[in-house]
């Protein structure tokens, strides 16, 4: 089981967090594919990665008990 | 002092966190939110963030800016939550020696910390608010809004 986070303009179409059960293996790229999937409005988007708070590329492997956060470009300043 | 969250940034805490009786330079920066941005008129800025994942790469970039130059301290303070226009949102202060590494380093971060530190902006503006930077359509969104407002 890994959660999901997302934030900004992200988590105003997706909600906060959710959780998913992943089979082994799967990488943060391919999650997001999967939700793109099921949302097709987000392929607008342009998405960091981030796993347990650090950035990573997407073929980053997810493990059990991972946290992904999924969010737009940072604009902070 | 590295912090990401809401209320008031101090300009003399921030100032104080830096103090350091072997520096001879003190640089500080403060971001305050604009009145005009791309010919809308700002009513304010709103900010979200990440916010344990945005003090951790805060401390990392005081420990890269560390590498960099020679330096006595740093501290970087950002705002979240609504920031009214002619406020500051983000602080960055360093000490040094001498000022040339305080006025480098100075840039340096607040220019990685707009590029890396998960902090979201959201402009609220007459007629309308936006993501700043969350689509590549996001400026025609913008446009097509500030019509729609122009016709009300």
């Amino acid at each position: 089981m890994v959660r999901l986070r997302f934030f900004a303009a992200l988590r105003e179409r997706m909600g906060a967090a959710r959780t998913e059960t992943l089979s082994p293996g799967t990488t943060v790229g391919a999650l997001w594919r999967a939700l793109v999937a099921e949302r097709p409005e987000l392929a607008h988007f342009q998405v960091r990665f981030a796993v347990n708070e650090e950035y990573v590329s997407a073929s980053h492997r997810l493990r059990d008990d991972d946290e992904v956060a999924f969010f737009p470009p940072v604009s902070g300043g | 002092m590295l912090r990401v969250g809401r209320g008031r940034i101090s300009v003399e805490r921030l100032v104080r966190a830096v103090r350091d009786p072997k520096a001879g330079a003190v640089v500080v920066f403060l971001g305050t939110t604009r009145m005009r941005n791309e010919g809308r008129r700002v009513v304010r800025l709103e900010y979200e963030a990440f916010a344990g994942m945005a003090e951790r790469e805060l401390a990392a970039l005081a420990v890269q800016a560390r590498r960099r130059w020679r330096l006595s301290r740093v501290a970087m303070v950002h705002r979240t939550g609504v920031v009214p226009v002619g406020q500051v949102s983000v602080g960055v202060a360093v000490s040094s020696g001498h000022r040339a590494e305080a006025f480098a380093a100075g840039r340096w971060l607040i220019d990685r910390l707009k590029k890396t530190v998960p902090i979201w902006k959201r402009e609220h503006f007459r007629g309308g608010r936006v993501w700043i930077g969350a689509t590549p359509a996001g400026g025609a969104r913008v446009a097509a809004r500030r019509k729609a407002a122009r016709r009300r």
